[in-house]
């Protein structure tokens, strides 16, 4: 019951989070020099303008207009694209791109993981040996090192000047999976350097706090081995920040992706915001927008419920 | 026979930003199997460290030397994965605190028989019966019901309960008791005391009990060592410690237990002063400057151990009713 | 006793006492010297004897580095590298100076009085954080700059304009950053009991914030504040990659979007920038991480 209520009290903040973000970019559009209308689809004859103004709600005021967004998203409709004069439905780009970013998203996560768990275990438990202090140095270098640069110099060296991969360009793995994974490496590449690098830290932080607990000194008297001790009693406890991070990032690094995407000429959603942005389509990038907010909010909450739930302490404390 | 446990001329230090701290001193310490022998002191005496320290189980900063004869065999040297193999089924450790000691993330079943599983090669299922036979020996109630609760959920004598049972499972030898009852009420201490008294009986183990409490130690040892600042200063049998007390600082100890006869609204008598920094290497006894009978020898000379006949060991140069 | 309770590692004693007894990392040094000269080139790039920066040379169009006259080479266009350099840290520095420090400035005002007063104020602000938090970085600062400083043919929008609503769509970003820990910050140190004793003898509550709160906040938005310069470069440089950084090819992030097109011919146009960007990233963040530790022994020793 008391986890109901909280679970509502969060959705309900979570909602409110979204709303407000999104009536902020309305407002903003509404702040453009010019005929909205005219912005969104511009060269359109007079007539068909005021079609599109009803269309999109312009000619309610910036609350109607608001209003009618909100309740076609709500309804599934997540508006068009005008273009050239002709439209194109945000729900068709959602579905073509979306998948392709999370691709690279998961990717991106699953490539940072795999290396920053055995890493940021391995480093806490050697703390202060030559092994950690390298180890820490290089990685708290990387993880301030700028994706778009880590991009462009990676590109330099291993598609133009070593030519082992493609510089740019993006294949479905359904055509051809070889192709795929070779073309995703680079952009894969320079979003992981910097998710590792962060991971790593985080988890040898609360690795070297859980190693001071007396319950860790408890298993090792029971004369498990090291690895045994580390995998299951160290890193369960210590893995709640690494985690809430991991997911956080899902949706932070949606905005991420905008950058890769343009350097490496991906068609994801990330490019599509960019482009929507850039050729002022209002609908479109209100959509796209709330979708990322609302994928940030809802892993941020998620991941704050599965933790209250999985981690005994934060239960503990909440009786 | 060689005894269970014999510690000959064990040193412990600490690198620390002031220099070495000096955590224990020269300790020589005999254990037969099924004996049972209380360390004795306030904190920062270096009574935990001593018990740490045989096991092995000291941070990474902590210096040892000097020999631990584990049944004759000195395993002072040995690397640490012959010295893992004695952890658990030869010499287990019990610790202060059950809040803090049993993993909060893990189930109180997972605990409890890993030993059983990883140590002694047990299945899952004969393991599961082996951890509700130990909780049922530690009078836990519903033990099968206990094995998928969480730390939290229980209260802190069961947990120390729980704790003497992932000790004892894998009929460990050597039980290294660390102030066991410090962390609990104290209408749980005794039973807890009791139960390890219970337990050391029937698996004819021995078992070195760490407290502040010289109330604690009496009634559950055979014999008792009585540190401070890292010295063994007296060591006796149980019963002739208590008979014919000769340090000063047992005295006090002693003294500054509550009792229940003393009226109420008396003022405990506390033992003043500090302990000396452990990081200098001062001459003279190191109690000398809070001990009420201390002479200008004191402050200068340091007293050696001496043996006052019985068994009985003290660091003193004017024990109480004179010395042999 | 229970603190030296540690699992047992391969550590020997020597390497820890190395580490109980810890100096200034090299890194630090590296790190200072680097903002060092950045500072010295953007302040004062201009005494230099380098060419124009933004005079293009037709005779050495995209010559490599080190060759006369251009010490790290032109750009296809003929302008000199080094020199367009210069003049990006002196575009860097101003940016980013006055960026975190006047969305630091609002920001720790908004959160350290939030975490101080509470009650509905608070709320307000930390629901509207967590609105700014919500929305990336990047995408927000470009619907920003894609709005306030929109311009086409009939509603051109001056260089001016542009960079000052670059600088407006940072601040927004750092707003919510540096809010957020100043009021974490001040959460911590409020219910301290000094602050309660001064409350308690009618001191006034902008008095006790000065006096009280913020000298203990301050040296962490101090830390913070040098990783938000570190961000602010690093979305300033994302945006010139989108095409809408500062115009004119002046800062390093122009640069480097202007340089991209000629990888293959002249990749030191994208190196040079590339890394002038990256260490200057990561010195802010090592210093950040130097202050904040300096930070932590001073509590520690409390």
């Amino acid at each position: 019951m008391e986890t109901l209520l909280m679970l509502l009290r969060r959705l309900f903040g979570m909602a409110l989070v979204v709303v407000i973000a999104t009536f902020l970019l309305s407002c903003l559009m509404w702040l453009l020099p010019g005929d909205p209308a005219l912005l969104l689809a511009p060269g359109t004859p007079a007539g068909a303008l005021q079609a599109i103004r009803h269309q999109v709600g312009l000619d309610r005021g910036v609350f109607g207009y608001y209003w009618k967004w909100l309740t076609d998203m709500l309804h599934g409709d997540f508006g068009q694209y005008y273009l050239n004069g002709g439209t194109r439905s945000v729900t068709e780009v959602i579905k073509r791109t979306l998948p392709v970013s999370m691709q690279l998203i998961v990717y991106a996560q699953v490539v940072a993981l795999t290396f920053s768990i055995p890493l940021g275990l391995l480093t806490a438990y050697k703390e202060g040996s030559r092994f950690d202090r390298w180890t820490s140095s290089v990685l708290f270098t990387l993880v301030s090192f700028p994706a778009f640069a880590l991009a462009l110099i990676m590109s330099l060296i291993f598609a133009v000047k070593l030519g082992w991969v493609d510089p740019i360009g993006y294949v479905k793995p359904s055509e051809d999976l070889f192709k795929h994974l070779k073309l995703m490496i680079l952009p894969v590449a320079s979003l992981a350097v910097g998710l590792t690098s962060s991971y790593t830290r985080l988890l040898r932080n609360d690795v070297i706090a859980t190693l001071k607990e007396d319950y860790v000194t408890m298993a090792a008297s029971k004369g498990i081995s090291n690895k045994r001790v580390l995998w299951k009693h160290v890193f369960r406890p210590s893995s709640t920040t690494l985690l809430t991070s991991a997911a956080l990032n899902m949706g932070g690094l949606i905005g991420g992706t905008i950058i890769v995407e343009t350097i490496f000429v991906i068609p994801g959603i990330g490019y599509e915001i960019f482009y929507s942005i850039g050729a002022r389509q209002i609908i479109a990038m209100q959509t796209l927008i709330a979708l990322v907010s609302f994928a940030y909010v809802f892993f941020n909450t998620t991941v704050d419920l599965i933790t209250n739930i999985t981690d005994p302490r934060t239960r503990e404390r909440r009786v | 026979m060689s005894p269970l446990l014999k510690l000959e001329d064990l040193n412990v230090s600490f690198a620390t930003p002031r220099g070495d701290l000096r955590a224990v001193k020269n300790v020589n310490i005999e254990l037969n199997q099924g004996e049972s022998l209380g360390v004795v002191g306030e904190s920062g005496s270096g009574k935990t460290v001593l018990s740490r320290a045989t096991m092995g189980l000291l941070p990474s900063t902590a210096t040892r030397t000097g020999k631990i004869l584990y049944k004759g065999e000195d395993i002072s040297q040995l690397p640490r994965d012959e010295v893992r193999q004695l952890w658990g089924t030869g010499m287990a450790m019990i610790f202060q605190d059950p809040m803090t000691a049993l993993n909060p993330v893990r189930r109180i079943g997972t605990q409890l028989t890993e030993s059983l599983t990883v140590r002694l090669g047990m299945n899952k299922k004969d393991a599961r019966e082996k951890a509700i036979e130990l909780m049922k020996r530690v009078r836990i109630p519903d033990p099968e019901g206990m094995l998928r609760k969480f730390p939290y959920q229980l209260s802190g004598g069961m947990r120390q309960r729980i704790m003497i049972a992932i000790a004892v499972s894998c009929s460990p030898e050597m039980l290294f008791a660390d102030e066991p009852t410090t962390a609990l009420d104290v209408t749980v201490q005794a039973q807890v005391l009791e139960l390890l008294t219970e337990l050391r009986k029937e698996f004819n183990m021995g078992m070195i009990l760490v407290t502040h409490d010289l109330g604690v130690v009496a009634g559950h040892t055979d014999k008792i060592a009585v540190m401070y600042a890292g010295d063994v200063v007296e060591y006796a049998p149980t019963r002739q410690l208590f008979n014919n007390m000769k340090m000063p600082y047992t005295e006090a100890l002693l003294k500054s237990i509550p009792r229940l006869e003393t009226p109420t609204g008396t003022r405990l008598p506390v033992i003043e002063g500090r302990l000396p920094d452990p990081t200098k290497n001062e001459p003279g006894c190191s109690f000398a400057n809070r001990c009420p009978y201390a002479t200008d020898k004191c402050r200068t000379e340091t007293p050696p151990l001496t043996d006052g006949g019985n068994q009985h060991f003290y660091r003193c140069w004017f024990p109480i009713g004179g010395g042999k | 006793m229970s603190d030296t309770a540690v699992a047992p590692t391969t550590e020997s004693p020597a390497v820890a006492i190395k580490k109980v007894r810890k100096k200034r990392p090299i890194g630090f040094y590296i790190a200072a010297s680097w903002i060092g000269l950045v500072l010295f080139l953007g302040l004062f790039g201009w005494i230099l004897p380098t060419p124009k920066w933004d005079a293009s040379f037709f005779d050495s169009l995209g010559v490599g580095p080190f060759s006369k006259g251009h010490i790290l080479g032109t750009t296809q266009d003929g302008y000199d590298e080094f020199a367009g350099l210069v003049n990006g840290a002196r575009i860097s520095i101003f940016v980013s100076f006055i960026a975190v420090t006047v969305g630091g400035g609002i920001g720790s005002f908004i959160g350290i009085t939030s975490a101080y007063f509470r009650g509905t104020y608070d709320k307000i602000v930390v629901t509207f954080f967590n609105i700014l938090l919500s929305i990336p970085n990047l995408v927000l600062s470009l619907a920003l700059l894609s709005v306030l400083a929109y311009s086409d043919e009939n509603h051109p929008s001056s260089t001016n304009r542009r960079v000052v609503v670059l600088i407006i769509s940072l601040i927004v970003v750092i707003i919510p950053i540096l809010g957020r820990i100043g009021r974490g910050a001040t959460l911590q140190w409020s219910s301290r009991e000094f602050v309660l004793a001064s409350k308690s003898m009618g001191t006034k509550d902008f008095m006790i914030i000065r006096k009280h709160v913020l000298p203990n906040v301050a040296p962490a938005l101090l830390a913070i504040g040098f990783l938000a310069i570190g961000s602010v470069i690093i979305v300033e440089g994302s945006l010139a990659i989108l095409g809408i950084g500062v115009p004119g090819g002046a800062s390093w992030g122009s640069m480097l979007a202007n340089g991209r097109g000629n990888l293959e011919f002249s990749p030191w146009e994208v190196y040079c920038p590339a890394l002038c960007i990256a260490f200057t990233v990561i010195s802010c963040n090592w210093f950040g991480d130097y202050v904040r530790t300096a930070l932590d022994q001073r509590e520690a020793k409390i």
